[in-house]
């Protein structure tokens, strides 16, 4: 059964991640992959402030939001006047040259990570309540993103998204919209990097590489882009297909490149047949 | 005298070594409805995206009702200069509704925050900008259409809803770039009416156009521009039976 809590947790912690980086590329349109960045960045703060000050978990979180929220108001205000795929090299650029840093710094535990944060709501019930925190976390994150694209904001922002220039015509500035989705996203992953950190008690560099961009981005398009259940359906069936596939008992050496082989074909298939994803409904004008 | 809404005051405009706005002075008053014409590439969309702050003018002014224009695009929409798009550049995955509705010029929701507090005054803000928008849809005898996503309407409609969409804007400068391109029929009448309706209640109207007979039955006078420069400006007849200009719009006779 704690098999089950630690698989609900971490299905809880990918639907903060495929929800928050929906807003800024599904709704937003920011073509973005530096996520896995600042989930590495909120995950990594908790984590140091909890084992250098021991202070309460709650604040070694909060702190790892904050610090998200100034790195992404950061790389926002310096490249997201630029858009489209300069935006994507930019991206790609920050995430890989601040992972970089955390490997190579004596202070974040380099390529060997920290393995020594402290152990917070212990006893046997652990799972299970990491696994209600994470869920209601996960709620909030969906209400809030539910919430602030329903009204006329987000109408705003979807304006953005097909049409920059139209919408700037008329009256509507692009540059604080951008500017406030990426905070509010950058924020929800330096959360999902607390509650990862609290949870794993350890953390290391390669759980944040580039392949966690394209697994979030996998579980987004697979769920729906610019949907509010779509990154929600996606984090369910891409941390339980993994999972499924172990249970078939098949060769470690087979196993890798089977998850590989899905996943890839996964995201092929969605693009060609159904680019809407599983719950969106079709875009006018889109390919049938 | 009517009022002066818009002025250009020796406006220039070069890209490396092409001159598209060339010492360019221009004076619009309330209830004028004045044609831009001339070849392709003379710099009529251009000065457009001048005024409505696409571009930055190299050297020279523009004033609205006075007022020195500055600023990128949304603080020009939001001093009330509203445009439309040759191209119509519609939110195509939107409603014709909410197409409509990211058009006023005071938009209490922009805040993210204050969008998700949904105060009683963003309500009410919220249901006069949709009052506002179902009535410019009727006008066009559209309303029905409220509801549909923008890219699914037959491409005269599509048009109507670029323009209506910059009325949402209320402000005392339009700008049309190209209305008529590919709108026939009754879409044709209804596209008049609302130009003509717009200037009588006190805006200054300029139209893009290549539809000539658009022009004369519209205009109370024109612009016949070329490389960048304004050749000549008065009653449309006077403009088209010049067979100087005539000549530059449609080449020489004898060529």
């Amino acid at each position: 059964m704690e098999y089950l809590a630690s698989t609900g947790v971490l299905i809880g912690i990918y639907i903060i991640l495929a929800t928050s980086y929906n807003l800024i590329i599904g709704y937003g349109g920011l073509n973005t992959i530096a996520h896995p960045i600042f989930f590495a960045l909120g995950a990594y703060t908790a984590a140091l402030l909890g084992i250098d000050t021991g202070l309460p978990a709650v604040i070694c979180i909060a702190a790892g939001i904050g610090v998200a929220v100034v790195a992404s108001v950061a790389l926002a205000v310096t490249t997201l006047r630029v858009s489209g795929d300069y935006l994507l090299i930019a991206s790609l650029g920050f995430q890989l040259g601040l992972l970089q840093a955390v490997n190579n710094l004596d202070f974040t535990g380099g390529p060997a990570g920290l393995s020594n944060i402290p152990l917070t709501l212990g006893g046997p019930a652990r799972g299970w309540l990491y696994l209600m925190i994470t869920a209601a976390l996960a709620l909030v994150v969906i209400w809030l993103a539910q919430r602030s694209m329903a009204g006329p904001f987000g109408r705003a922002v979807r304006a953005m998204r097909d049409d920059e220039v139209a919408c700037a015509a008329l009256g509507r500035g692009p540059f604080a919209m951008k500017v406030v989705i990426f905070a509010f996203g950058c924020g929800a992953a330096g959360l999902a990097g607390g509650m990862y950190a609290y949870y794993y008690q350890y953390i290391s560099p390669e759980q944040f590489n580039v392949a966690q961009s394209a697994t979030i981005l996998t579980m987004v398009v697979l769920g729906g882009l610019g949907t509010i259940w779509g990154p929600v359906i996606g984090a369910f069936v891409l941390v339980a297909l993994p999972q499924a596939i172990t249970f078939l008992q098949l060769p470690s050496s087979l196993v890798g490149p089977l998850q590989g082989l899905i996943f890839t074909s996964l995201v092929i298939v969605f693009l060609f047949l159904r680019p809407q994803g599983l719950v969106g409904t079709p875009v006018a004008g889109a390919a049938p | 005298m009517r009022q002066e809404v818009l002025r250009l005051e020796n406006v220039c405009k070069r890209f490396g070594g092409i001159v598209v706005a060339d010492n360019i002075s221009l004076s619009l008053h309330a209830g004028d409805v004045l044609g831009l014409i001339g070849p392709n590439g003379a710099g009529k969309s251009t000065l457009f995206n001048l005024i409505s702050g696409l571009f930055r003018p190299d050297t020279g002014r523009i004033y609205l009702e006075g007022q020195l224009l500055t600023g990128p695009l949304h603080r020009r929409a939001r001093a009330g200069v509203a445009r439309t798009w040759q191209h119509m550049r519609l939110f195509r995955t939107m409603t014709v509704l909410e197409n409509m509705l990211v058009g006023p010029r005071e938009y209490p929701g922009e805040s993210m925050l204050r969008s998700m507090a949904d105060t009683g005054s963003l309500r009410r803000a919220e249901a006069a900008a949709r009052n506002r928008a179902m009535h410019v849809l009727e006008r066009m005898g559209l309303a029905h259409t409220a509801g549909t996503i923008v890219v699914d309407l037959p491409f005269g409609q599509q048009k109507l809803i670029g323009v209506a969409r910059a009325l949402m804007n209320d402000g005392r400068c339009l700008l049309l770039d190209e209305p008529m391109a590919g709108v026939e029929g009754s879409n044709y009448e209804t596209m008049q009416r609302i130009v003509r309706d717009e200037a009588a209640a006190g805006r200054a109207v300029c139209v893009v156009e290549h539809n000539v007979s658009f022009i004369k039955d519209l205009c109370t006078e024109a612009v016949f521009m070329s490389y960048g420069r304004i050749l000549q400006r008065g009653s449309v007849d006077d403009l088209t039976q010049s067979r100087e200009l005539t000549e530059l719009y449609f080449g020489a006779a004898d060529a």
